[in-house]
């Protein structure tokens, strides 16, 4: 009875301390932002205390409709979600036609072409930016759309491969031979029979090209010149410029674009989770 | 039906836009990068052959030594702390039930998809000196002096608890899905046979966690080497050469001293050491399991 009573009471310690332990970690993590709102709230002068947050005595909404308009926000978050966008879907069609070809079709060179595929994964992405910027010029590229596109596309292609093609290796083969004998042609018989049988990678490829070309600014910001294609993190890029002295309305400007991927992890948050975990494993 | 599935004109046609994107993106840019590298082209004008003379340079360079050091301290940094933590995080979270466990990821996983510009600018806001939230707390605690945290000797401090803070969500839910995965059966054997939770973490947890380590652990050493953004707003290298990482090296080198081909020249070798660590760290990690299966 007593030893029994003497763990039970042990092991409710033991809780309390795990569960000081996670609520400790999640304070950590998610304070610098509590603290970022909280100052993007207050007025510029209230911002030299020395206490850990602020109760600004009156709230500056006007910060935000600053940061709103002089931080282009509509504008670059448009582009963002536009060539984010468009790179998730020419990375999925591109993947899934290479890992068809690769996974199904008999050829000699099959292995050769997937490796080469997959050799994008090892080859950092920082290093091809020098050459790139003279090519881009040369082409007469630079500050369009493309400029951003198509390293977007290629540097996230290699883990859209790896994953459409090793999800397409579990899928049975009787139904596109069912299509094929029925007279369907190989490009229909892709997109109406093995596309829709891969949702859940089609998902995980989404998310992992999302998350990755979301936070994207070094490429952007050395090909770039103009307003028109810039993305979100140039709302913060160009602000602490302009607003140099103004730092209420910078801590705004950094809630401002922190915030529509905030509100779609939050909202997604289960398929995010799933999508993360299923893509770091296997990439 | 073989005949189509062999017929070569449908393949082309289908690998053609993953091989053209991957040569146009990816492999002419690194052959011209090769080309410049032996050049002493200033990114404008005219560029002179010049032998090997920017890959000799770049042996010499403190600088370059010293970026490669601050790679090895920050992956150190990441399995020394950052993936304990982690791991740790995740065995405990597994074992909580109900709501408070997904609360508990979702928040753990925020720093991790907002933009790292953000991060970067919001890091300098807490490390500045005069109204910033680290210096603020250690007053709240009785410290009274004021830290200068991205100055000489503490910088890359400050860069490693900047990375540490925002990736330890992405780690921490990798361990947490691979903790997902052991087969209940085995706690439940454990503790039927008296083994208490700090036991069953080192005899079943950690051991059936391996292959999952090596890859975080492959993925954090690789991130290390890779390391760009982050350092380019909070310090961009400074002070001096201090926090200098390869790819923020390359591009000061570029775009601020003018030196293209010297520039590229890191690029290449940059390229090199990464395909290199991938293939290192691979096969190390390889010959365990085919090891465990034979004994």
């Amino acid at each position: 009875m007593d030893i029994a009573g003497k763990s039970h009471n042990f092991s409710k310690i033991g809780k309390a301390v795990k569960m000081l332990c996670l609520i400790a970690i999640a304070v950590v993590q998610i304070f610098p932002l509590v603290w970022l709102f909280d100052f993007s709230l207050a007025s510029s002068n209230e911002l030299f205390t020395k206490g850990l947050l602020i109760i600004p005595k009156e709230i500056m909404w006007d910060n935000y409709a600053k940061a709103f308009i002089d931080g282009h926000f509509l504008l670059y978050l448009k582009n963002s979600l536009l060539i984010n966008g468009l790179a998730v879907i020419l990375v999925l069609i591109i993947s899934i036609m290479a890992s068809f070809a690769i996974t199904r079709m008999t050829w000699k060179l099959s292995p050769l072409v997937r490796n080469l595929l997959l050799l994008g994964m090892m080859i950092p992405i920082h290093a091809t930016i020098l050459p790139n910027f003279q090519i881009y010029n040369k082409l007469g590229i630079t500050d369009s759309i493309f400029a951003l596109l198509i390293p977007y596309v290629a540097f996230s292609l290699p883990q859209g491969v790896f994953l459409t093609s090793s999800f397409m290796e579990s899928i049975p083969r009787e139904l596109e031979e069912a299509a094929l004998i029925d007279g369907c042609n190989i490009y229909r018989m892709i997109a109406i029979i093995i596309t829709p049988m891969m949702k859940a990678s089609i998902a995980t490829v989404s998310i992992m090209t999302f998350l990755n070309n979301w936070n994207e600014f070094m490429m952007a910001m050395t090909f770039l010149s103009s307003k028109t294609w810039k993305t979100l993190p140039f709302s913060v890029l160009e602000f602490t410029g302009e607003y140099s002295s103004n730092y209420a309305v910078q801590f705004a400007v950094m809630g401002l674009t922190a915030l529509p991927a905030i509100i779609i992890y939050i909202l997604l948050n289960k398929h995010i989770t799933k999508g993360v975990a299923a893509g770091a494993i296997k990439g | 039906m073989k005949q189509l599935y062999s017929n070569k004109w449908i393949i082309l046609s289908l690998v053609a836009p993953g091989i053209l994107t991957f040569v146009a993106a990816i492999l002419a840019p690194i052959c011209l990068s090769v080309y410049y590298s032996l050049t002493d082209f200033s990114g404008m004008g005219s560029a002179d052959f010049i032998g090997l003379e920017n890959y000799i340079a770049l042996v010499q360079d403190g600088a370059f030594w010293t970026a490669l050091l601050n790679s090895i301290f920050l992956a150190v940094g990441f399995i020394v702390i950052q993936h304990p933590l982690a791991i740790i995080t995740a065995a405990i979270l597994d074992k909580l039930q109900g709501r408070a466990e997904g609360v508990f990821r979702c928040i753990y996983f925020i720093p991790n998809v907002i933009s790292v510009a953000i991060i970067a600018y919001l890091w300098k806001f807490i490390y500045n000196p005069s109204f910033g939230l680290l210096n603020n707390i250690l007053h709240f605690f009785g410290y009274q002096e004021d830290v200068n945290w991205l100055g000489s000797g503490n910088a890359i401090w400050s860069v490693l608890i900047v990375l540490i803070w925002h990736g330890f969500g992405w780690g921490m839910l990798i361990y947490y899905t691979g903790i997902k995965n052991i087969d209940p059966v085995l706690y439940e054997a454990a503790s039927i046979d008296g083994a208490n939770a700090r036991v069953s973490f080192f005899r079943i947890t950690l051991p059936l966690m391996k292959p999952v380590i090596q890859v975080n652990v492959t993925l954090a050493i690789i991130a290390a080497l890779k390391q760009m953004e982050t350092v380019y707003l909070l310090t961009n290298g400074g002070p001096g050469n201090e926090t200098q990482f390869l790819a923020n090296y390359l591009y000061k080198q570029a775009f601020s001293s003018f030196k293209y081909g010297y520039g590229n020249a890191i690029s290449v070798v940059f390229i090199i050491i990464c395909l290199t660590a991938t293939v290192l760290l691979n096969k190390a990690f390889q010959e365990k399991p085919i090891k465990k299966e034979v004994s």
